[in-house]
Order: C-alpha cells, then sequence, then structure tokens
C-alpha cells in the first residue's frame, strides 16, 4: 500500500502514464524448489507509447506480461495500469495477443474477436459492429466467416490482434506475437502492426527475441538480464515515424542493434 | 490408368463378399450347415420376421440404455478424473488397467445381482462401454491447450465461462471418438449377454438356432447384428465429421504468402 502510495505520488512526468510498475519481484515456487524469476523491476509506460521488452529466453519476460495482463500476481511489488492497480484481468484494460495463436479452433474469426464481447452478454448487434470493425482495422474485411485452420500463421495473429483490442482497451500487451511466423511475414506483420498502433493510438508494450523487429517497432527498448530478470538498460530509439524498411539499413539502426545486442550479451 | 479411387474399392469389395456369400454354398463347395447362401439367410429372416423384429426391439431397447448408461457416467467419471488432478492420479491408472480385464467373466455376477432380465444386460453392457467413454473424456480435457484456457482468462472469463467455452467445446471431438467406441462396445455387450443367458433378443436367437443347428437363422441373426453394428457406427462417424471440421483440418497449414498479398506495406530492402 506505502508503495502504491508512492507510485502515484512520482507520476509527475510529461505525458499521462499508462503502465507504472514499481518493486516488483517474483519468485515460483515449483517442483525444483524456488524460483526467482523477476527481481526489483521498475519501469513506467507512457500512454501512446510503444515499449518493446528484450532478453534472453527464461528471464521472466512472459512472466511480467502475465502480471501486468492480471493473469498471475507477483509476490513482491506494485503495478499501475491507467492509476489503478489490475487485481485481475479486465479486457477493456488490457488487451493481451500471445505468440501462438491463441485462437479457439471450432470458432470463425468473427467469433473469435466477438468472444470477448459474448463474455459480457453484448448484445449481439454491438458484436457484430465491433468485430466487424476489428477485422477491417487488421486488414481482413471478407475473412470474418474462415476458421482458424483456413488462415495463415499471420492472418491468424491478425485476428488475434483484433480480438486483443475488440473492447477498445487503452492497453495492448502482445507476448513474442511474431514469433512462429517466417520472416518476410514477421517483417510485414510489424509494419502493420505500426499502422494499427498510429491508428489506434494504444500504448503497446511488446516482447521479442527479434533485435531487427525490437528496434524498428519500438520508442524504447527495455533490456533485461537473465534470470532473475532485471531491466538493465533503457535505450530510446529516437528514429523518425513513420518507421520504413529502409532506415534498417542506416547506421543509426544498426548501432542501436548493436547496443541491444552487447547487453544481452554481457547479461547473460 | 487411372487408379480407382478407395471408395469405389470398398464398395466392389463389399458386392464381391456378398456375391461370393451367395455363390460359393451354391457349388457345394462349403456344405449350407456351415455356411447358408444369402439368399437361404434372408429367406430364414423375412419367413420369421416376426420373432426377429421382436428380438430386435428387445436388443434396441437394451443397448439404448446401455449407451445412456455408459455415456452418461463415462463423461461425467471422466470429466472428473480430468478435471481434479487428484482424482486423476488416484483413479486413471486403476480404470487403465480394468479396461484391459475381460469384463465378460464378470457377467455371472451380474445376473445373480439382477436376475437374467433386461436389467443385468444393461448394466453388463453399460459397464462394457463406459471405459472408452471415460478414458477419452478424460484424456480430452486434459489434453486441452493451456495456452486456450490462459487466453480466455486474459479476455475475463470466469470458471463456469472457461467450462462452457474452452473445455467443453475443446474436448468434444476426442468425447464423440470415445462415444463411438464405447457406443460398438454396449452393442457387443448386449449381444454377448443375449448370448449367454438370456430368454429375448437377438444374442438370444443366435444361441437358439445354433443349439438346433439351423444355420440359416443363426446367420439371419447374425447378419441383423451386422446391419446394426454398421449402422450405429456410419451414424457415429458421421456426427464426428461434422463436429470435428476444424480438428482434422487443423494439420494442414496454409502458406503464408495471402499476408504478403492482404497488406499495402512497402518491400523489404
Ligand atoms: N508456473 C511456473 N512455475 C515455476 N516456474 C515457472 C513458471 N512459469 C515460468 N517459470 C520459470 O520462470 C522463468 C521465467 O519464465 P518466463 O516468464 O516464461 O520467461 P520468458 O518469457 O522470458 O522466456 C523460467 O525459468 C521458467 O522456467
Ligand atoms: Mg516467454
Amino acid at each position: 500500500m506505502q508503495r502504491l502510495a508512492n507510485l502515484s505520488a512520482a507520476r509527475t512526468d510529461a505525458g499521462p502514464t499508462a503502465i507504472e510498475v514499481a518493486g516488483l519481484s517474483h519468485v515460483y515456487d515449483g517442483r525444483e524448489g524456488k524460483v526467482p524469476a523477476l527481481e526489483d523491476i521498475a519501469m513506467t509506460v507512457g500512454a501512446g507509447r510503444f515499449v518493446v521488452i528484450v532478453g534472453p529466453s527464461g528471464c521472466g519476460k512472459t512472466s511480467l506480461l502475465m502480471m501486468l495482463a492480471g493473469l498471475r500476481r507477483p509476490s513482491e511489488g506494485a503495478i499501475l495500469c491507467n492509476g489503478r492497480p489490475i487485481p485481475s484481468p479486465d479486457p477493456e484494460r488490457v488487451g493481451v495477443v500471445f505468440q501462438e495463436a491463441s485462437l479457439f479452433p471450432w470458432l470463425s474469426a468473427q467469433d473469435n474477436v466477438e468472444f470477448p464481447l459474448a463474455l459480457r452478454h453484448a448484445p449481439r448487434a454491438e458484436r457484430r459492429r465491433r468485430a466487424t470493425d476489428m477485422l477491417d482495422l487488421v486488414g481482413l474485411q471478407g475473412f470474418g466467416g474462415r476458421y482458424p485452420h483456413e488462415l495463415s500463421g499471420g492472418m491468424k495473429q491478425r485476428v488475434a490482434i483484433a480480438r486483443g483490442l475488440v473492447q477498445d482497451p487503452p492497453v495492448l500487451l502482445m507476448d513474442e506475437p511474431f514469433a512462429a511466423l517466417d520472416e518476410q511475414t514477421r517483417m510485414t506483420m510489424g509494419h502493420e502492426l505500426l499502422r494499427i498502433w498510429s491508428q489506434t493510438l494504444k500504448t503497446v508494450v511488446f516482447i521479442t527475441h527479434s533485435l531487427t523487429e525490437a528496434v524498428y517497432l519500438a520508442d524504447e527498448v527495455l533490456v533485461m538480464s537473465a534470470r532473475p530478470g532485471r531491466i538493465i538498460d533503457r535505450i530510446a530509439i529516437a528514429l523518425p515515424r513513420p518507421r520504413t524498411y529502409d532506415m534498417m539499413a542506416t547506421d543509426t539502426f544498426g548501432r542501436l542493434r548493436d547496443r541491444i545486442w552487447q547487453q544481452i550479451r554481457t547479461a547473460d | 490408368m487411372r487408379r480407382p479411387r478407395p471408395v469405389t474399392v470398398r464398395r466392389l469389395l463389399i458386392v464381391a463378399v456378398l456375391v461370393l456369400w451367395e455363390a460359393v454354398p451354391q457349388t457345394g463347395l462349403i456344405p449350407e450347415l456351415l455356411l447358408p447362401s444369402l439368399s437361404s439367410t434372408l429367406r430364414a429372416l423375412i419367413a420369421d420376421w416376426d420373432k426377429y423384429g421382436e428380438a430386435l426391439l428387445v436388443t434396441l431397447y437394451e443397448v439404448s440404455l446401455a449407451m445412456l448408461v455408459a455415456c452418461g457416467a463415462g463423461i461425467l467419471v471422466g470429466a472428473l478424473v480430468g478435471g481434479l488432478k487428484p482424482l486423476r492420479d488416484l483413479l486413471l491408472p486403476v480404470f487403465s488397467s480394468l479396461y484391459a480385464v475381460p469384463i465378460v467373466i464378470l457377467y455371472p455376477i451380474f445376473t445373480a445381482w439382477l436376475g437374467i432380465g433386461s436389467e443385468a444386460k444393461i448394466a453388463f453392457a453399460g459397464v462394457y462401454g463406459f471405459f472408452p467413454v471415460m478414458l477419452s473424456t478424460a484424456a480430452g480435457i486434459r489434453t486441452i491447450d493451456p495456452q486456450l484456457l490462459l487466453a480466455a482468462r486474459a479476455m475475463g472469463a470466469t470458471v463456469p465461462q472457461q467450462i462452457g467455452r474452452v473445455v467443453i467445446p475443446a474436448s468434444i471431438p476426442t468425447v464423440l471418438t470415445g462415444l463411438r467406441l464405447g457406443g460398438a462396445l454396449t452393442i457387443i455387450g448386449v449381444v454377448v449377454s443375449e448370448m449367454l443367458t438370456s430368454t429375448a433378443g437377438i444374442g438370444y436367437l443366435v444361441t437358439r438356432y445354433r443349439t438346433i443347428l439351423d444355420s440359416a437363422h443363426v446367420f439371419a441373426a447374425v447378419f441383423m447384428i451386422l446391419v446394426l453394428s454398421i449402422l450405429f457406427d456410419t451414424f457415429a462417424r458421421y456426427i464426428e465429421r461434422r463436429t470435428m471440421v476444424w480438428q482434422t483440418a487443423g494439420r494442414r497449414e496454409r502458406t503464408d504468402t495471402a499476408d504478403r498479398r492482404l497488406t499495402t506495406a512497402p518491400a523489404p530492402v
């Protein structure tokens, strides 16, 4: 509680803050004893920012994201989402997109996107309308009747993004959403995500393994150490927006990517 | 030359079997006592249709109730065993090894408890069909992709909603496979118990005609059981196919070219 009070008092930066994390640590009580997964994480994400988290696998990125989504409670520390704690998942405040297509295979794309609305018993007409709007937004107009197995990997992730956004949450959390896609599709999807982001003004926290993807997408990259995960560097990506593929060939892009790489390497 | 389609081959095989069934006994290669021809089998069936019809009703009645028992109890116990870890650790090994026991040796006990009427047969066949239903229901629930449940939770699904909207639809295909196997075993269970100790049903007719060496009538009864089993299996497979479109088709992944066509993003340099 003390910490929460401190957090609210400390919120004096320029713009409004979407996510604040302070003193967050987590220890798993696993079969092989206690596993310290996260250690003293502090982060602030301004509203409308695109923040990317990178770090070696097993360093606790997914765990952190689950806590931001209210899916898991940290052993210690506080999380504020738009100024309020998030003790349990709330798709109106935080949308989540997972790595593997976590679409329900027995539902059409349209019904998958409607799923969170159906949970809330929203009227059918409203459900239809909002899901259709979202499918349009992610570039899938006319694909609502398709089932997941009739969609490509990239299209499935588009549906997942539409589903994460259907209740118009200010925050979108994405856990390696394009990791299972081939390189070309992955680049395309990153570009599409930036378009969607700029159209919807969401705050995005995005986890990835790909340093290129991190630099290409982010306003800021947070680098985590190996387990127990700590944030060891914050790198502002000052590349202009909108981002273009040509930027990847520039020196600035290369230097930023190298810096992240060095950090991850020394952290390991 | 084009290879014939499997369906065509299958149909031709069935026709061939029927033709041989008629032709071989006619030629006297196999005596009618061992294998009555198709036509004499059908003649026997039609001549005593009232008896066969009556027996069929008894068998159908017993099979329906036994299936109800097997499916109801199987799904219920399977859901509990699959869903609750302590129960699973306790019961699943027991049930799995019981499945391998030839339960037919227990039938005399059933008749001792319930008499030789329909009740014993329903109970026996119900137990017989219970195992595959229960085991596949448990497997279906246990093998649900945890990612789907996580996604549902992230979208704010309550526990009842997780069960109703994720666990149940996700396990339907596996449960249906169990129902098909369990249903088939139920038919076997009823017919076998009718053959062992009973006074009615198709299985009873098989035994009775066999003791008086009336092969045509035995085969007529066997023929009916065959048709009954095949009809059930065809029906069950049809239902399975209808509900499993997404499961069977899920294996083929599409190429990702559609993504590239979909977007107006500039080409990578
Ligand atoms: N439910 C759990 N119980 C015990 N340990 C876990 C659990 N979930 C994750 N871990 C452990 O915590 C560490 C961080 O996991 P995770 O957050 O998935 O990392 P990342 O997403 O960065 O790869 C890993 O070492 C993992 O084994
Ligand atoms: Mg992870």
